[in-house]
Formats: C-alpha cells, structure tokens, sequence
C-alpha cells in the first residue's frame, strides 16, 4: 500500500477485452460478420477494446485492407486497440496504418527466457527484430494445470478476483458490480450476482455452477451472454451454465 | 484491550457523523472511556453534532503535524464521563492525514487506557475514508434502505476487508451493520427496501436499526447526540445498539408500522 503522494500508479489489471480472429482478408465479409455479431448485443460492445488476431491468415494477411479495417471497428464503436500474430510483412503496412502492434501471449516465461529477455535489453538495435521473432512463433495451446481456488468470504461490489489456472469456489455471495474470472470452472455457493468468467484462457469445457443465478453478465471461454437478455426462467434459482458449440446453456442445477 | 471501531457508509449523508456520536456516547455512559476522531477533514461536523464547536482549540491534523500534544485537543465531554472527542480539522484537506500520523494518534490512545476508539469516517472511497479504516478491528456499516446507499456499502465493505491492515495481515475486520432512517411506513408502500432484503444484499450481521425520526434532526441541531433523548425512539434505538454491541440479548424494534393513537396524531 502506499499513502506517499506520488506522481503516477502502474498496476496490471484485469480488463475485458474482444479478440477478433480473422480467418478472411476480404474486408466486406468481414463487415457484415462483425455487424451482425455486433448487432447482437449493441450496448455490450459500445467502446469496448477490441484486439485483432491475424495469426490464422498466414502470408495472405498482407493482402488485408488494414486502413478499412480500422475504419469499419470505430464506425461501430469498437476501439481498435491493436493487431497481434501478423505476418513478417505486414508490420510496416500495419504501422502505417495507425495500428499498434502486441506480442502474441506465449506461455509463462521460464528462467532461461528471462535470462534472454535480459540480453535483449542491452542491445536495442536487436531487440525489434528479436521480438518480432517471438511473435511470428506459432502459438502452443496453454496447457493448464488446474488447482483450485477457494473464497470464504463475500466478494463485494468493486472487487475482482482471479483463479489463475484453476477453478474458484466461492462459499459465500458474489455481490452486484464484482467480477469472478477462473481459467477453470466457477462454483458460487451463496448468490451470484455480479460478473462470472470461466474458462478465461479459452477452456471451453468450464462450466459456472451456482445456488442462485442472479448475474450480470456470463462468460464463458469468451461467450458472453447477459443474464437480463436471456430466455432463461431460472433466475434466481439453482443453474449450471456450460458451452455447447459457442452457444451458452443454462440448465436447471438438481 | 482497545478496540478501533470504523463507521462508514460509502455515501454521504446516511447518518455516520450521527451513529458515531450516539454509539461512543453510549459505550461511554455504560462506562467504557471512548474516544470519537473526527476523520472528516475540512468538512468537520462531528464536533458540531456533539455541541463541542465552540471548544476546539487544537485539532487532529494539529496532533499529527505535532503542532499539539493529543491531551491538548482532546476534548472532554461535559455531559458523559469517559467521553472524548478529537475534532477534525475545517482549513485542511485529507492529505494531511498520513498513515504514520494516524497511527500514532490511534497508539497513543490505546496507550492512554481507551477501551473504544471510535473513528467517524468522511464519505466516499478516497484518503478520508481509506485512512478511517486502515486500522479498524471492528466496522459499524451505516446504510439507508435504498438502493445507492445499499451499494455503496457493499463496496466500503470490500475495500473494508481487502485494504485494511487487519486485512493485509490475513485478518478478518468484523463487521456490523446499522440501518438508519428506515421508515416501516414508507417500506410497505414500496419507496423502500426491506430490512430483509437489506440484510439479504450486504450479508452482514444486523447491529440494529434506527428509525426515521425528527429527533435527530432536533438532536444535532441543538448539538446533543440523540442517544441522550431518552424520550425518542432513535436515542431508544441507538442505545439498543450499544447495548447488542456489548452482548446484552434485546430485540429489535421499531420495525413494524406504528398503529397511530388519536393523541399521537395529534402530538406526534
């Protein structure tokens, strides 16, 4: 903690964001794809912070019309904030065109990695071609060493809490306005109430477990659903929410 | 063994300065020496509440800033034994309360033999409140029945238990919750929320419930913590509090709609 006046605070912290992944490179299809998705939940994506994945478009992603993509990301309210997994070409285009680029995430670092991380440090000339490198490495699925996490105490309006590769039990309520994530699945023993992600690492077989659904927002492996705009009758009662197929299912908990 | 007591709320104006000033009147007449800080740096009412305005000579930044010894601005209370008050200051801002500073004025209390500490916080999230309840063992949670009072509690109570020192010492801070101004009247009709459902949200064990009352209007106006007014149903309740507080078994009242006489309509 500090109480010392100070200039400026740097902290990480948990933000949602959208991945798009692109699989086309012509821009029109992408629109009306992301239109319609967009059009889903309007409210849900206005200034939300979208990250372009392009690692599934290989060479041919230098075709891709990087200055009409942008466009088209603001003019629905979107805010770009950058691309990641491009092609060794499309660096200088992608900066041209207003993008930041980002590292692609890689797996936890390991020792050896710091040691190099180091080194680049003391030659800067290297490092852009270095990192660049790193982002151009297919990325490996996350394997993930489940564990788990337990929550005795209620989790307020205002406080955030993550299971890092695991799942999270939370015996008591999750208030409106707090935000639970785990990598794995999420149980709640007293109400639900505020935000739930599972499966934040893209763990598609998490699953959300609670005594009484009354969340906000639903989220798993990045399929979100809010709980006011579905069709479930279960409100309120005992549920077990799972993916089937990018398509999220409330079933009654027995 | 001294024990600090937080009264926060989150937002303003649903009665903290209030509870403060009856609860350590209270602990105070059942014999307790209690010390009540004003936290509410440069918007002071504390001192007002408890009819000591026209007694402050040095204050709690004084203290700190060490511009005065702490027996030099407390100031004793002629009314009830053992009651002491460390008024707030009204030309500083909360950036004079430092985390050392406020730490020894707590030690130094505790040192001084004070059974309770009370610590009357600003309202909000800010430095105010943040350093009212950095060392509290204990938090009465002031909440009105609806729904903004009722949320901003809620947060008050995470930063509670994830900021406090007890907290980053892997401590749990115990938790009270007190609801003032509830009106049974205006609960039935809907404009409201229920004590159940109040209890329901936030979770925390009930302390005790004020009812809405224009004594405590009156009460802080003339500069006289309600409690006093043994006649009135809020100094009624806020002793009941004191006395739960303490492990005394009452039973909570005021909580049904009243069924009015002739007499008390007219009267009131």
């Amino acid at each position: 903690m500090t109480l010392t006046q100070s200039v400026l605070e740097l902290k990480g912290e948990m933000l949602m964001l959208n991945v798009l992944r692109l699989y086309d490179i012509n821009i029109e299809n992408i629109e009306s794809a992301l239109q319609l998705k967009r059009d889903e939940a309007p409210m849900f994506f206005i200034q939300s912070p979208i990250v372009i994945d392009c690692s599934n478009l290989g060479e041919q992603g230098k075709l891709l019309d990087l200055r009409a993509l942008r466009r088209i990301l603001v003019k629905m309210d979107f805010v770009p904030v950058g691309l990641r997994g491009i092609a060794d070409g499309m660096r200088a285009a992608a900066l041209a065109a207003g993008w930041n680029i980002l590292r692609t995430p890689a797996r936890p670092p390991s020792k050896d990695k710091k040691v190099l991380a180091k080194e680049k440090k003391s030659s800067i000339a290297k490092s852009d071609i270095e990192s660049e490198k790193v982002a151009d490495n297919p990325v490996e699925p996350v394997t993930i060493q489940k564990s788990n996490m337990t929550i005795e105490r209620p989790i307020r309006s205002g406080q955030q809490v993550y299971a890092e590769n695991a799942d999270l039990i939370v015996l008591s309520q999750t208030s409106a306005g707090s935000e639970i994530m785990a990598d794995g699945s999420i149980h709640v023993y007293g109400p639900l109430r505020g935000r739930v992600l599972a499966g934040v690492k893209g763990d598609t077989t998490a699953r959300i477990f609670c005594r009484s659904l009354e969340a906000e927002l639903i989220v798993i492996a990045g399929c979100y659903q809010l709980l006011d705009e579905s069709d479930t009758n279960l409100q309120g009662k005992p549920a077990m929410i799972y993916l089937d197929q990018d398509k999220l299912i409330i079933e009654p908990l027995i | 063994m001294s024990r600090v007591i937080v009264v926060t709320s989150g937002k303003g104006g649903v009665g903290k300065t209030t509870t403060s000033a009856a609860f350590s009147a209270g602990l105070a007449s059942k014999g307790y020496k209690t010390a009540v800080i004003d936290f509410d740096v440069g918007l002071r009412n504390l001192d007002l509440i408890m009819g000591v305005e026209r007694r402050v000579v040095y204050d709690f930044v004084n203290v700190i800033n060490g511009e005065a010894t702490l027996r030099q601005a407390l100031i004793k209370d002629k009314r009830v034994d053992n009651l002491y008050i460390l008024p707030a200051s009204q030309t500083r801002d909360k950036d004079a309360l430092t985390e050392e500073g406020v730490e020894n004025v707590i030690n130094d209390l505790k040192d001084d033999g004070f059974d309770y500490i009370i610590c009357d916080s600003p309202a909000g999230i800010e430095k105010g409140a943040f350093m009212a309840l950095y060392f509290a063992d204990e938090a009465i949670i002031v909440t009105n029945p609806e729904v903004s009072s009722v949320r901003d509690s809620d947060r008050i109570l995470g930063i509670l238990q994830s900021k406090s020192r007890a907290a980053e010492e892997g401590n749990v801070v115990k938790e009270h919750l007190v609801i003032t101004r509830y009106s049974p009247e205006r609960v039935d009709s809907g404009d409201m929320i229920s004590l159940d459902d109040i209890v329901e949200i936030l979770s925390v064990p009930l302390l005790g419930v004020i009812p809405e009352s224009g004594s405590v209007l009156q009460a802080s106006n003339s500069g006289i913590p309600v409690i006093m007014d043994k006649e009135s149903r809020a100094g009624q309740a806020y002793m009941d509090i004191v006395g739960r507080f303490l492990g005394e078994k009452i039973e909570h009242r005021f909580l049904d709609v009243e069924k009015q006489g002739f007499f008390k309509k007219l009267f009131g």
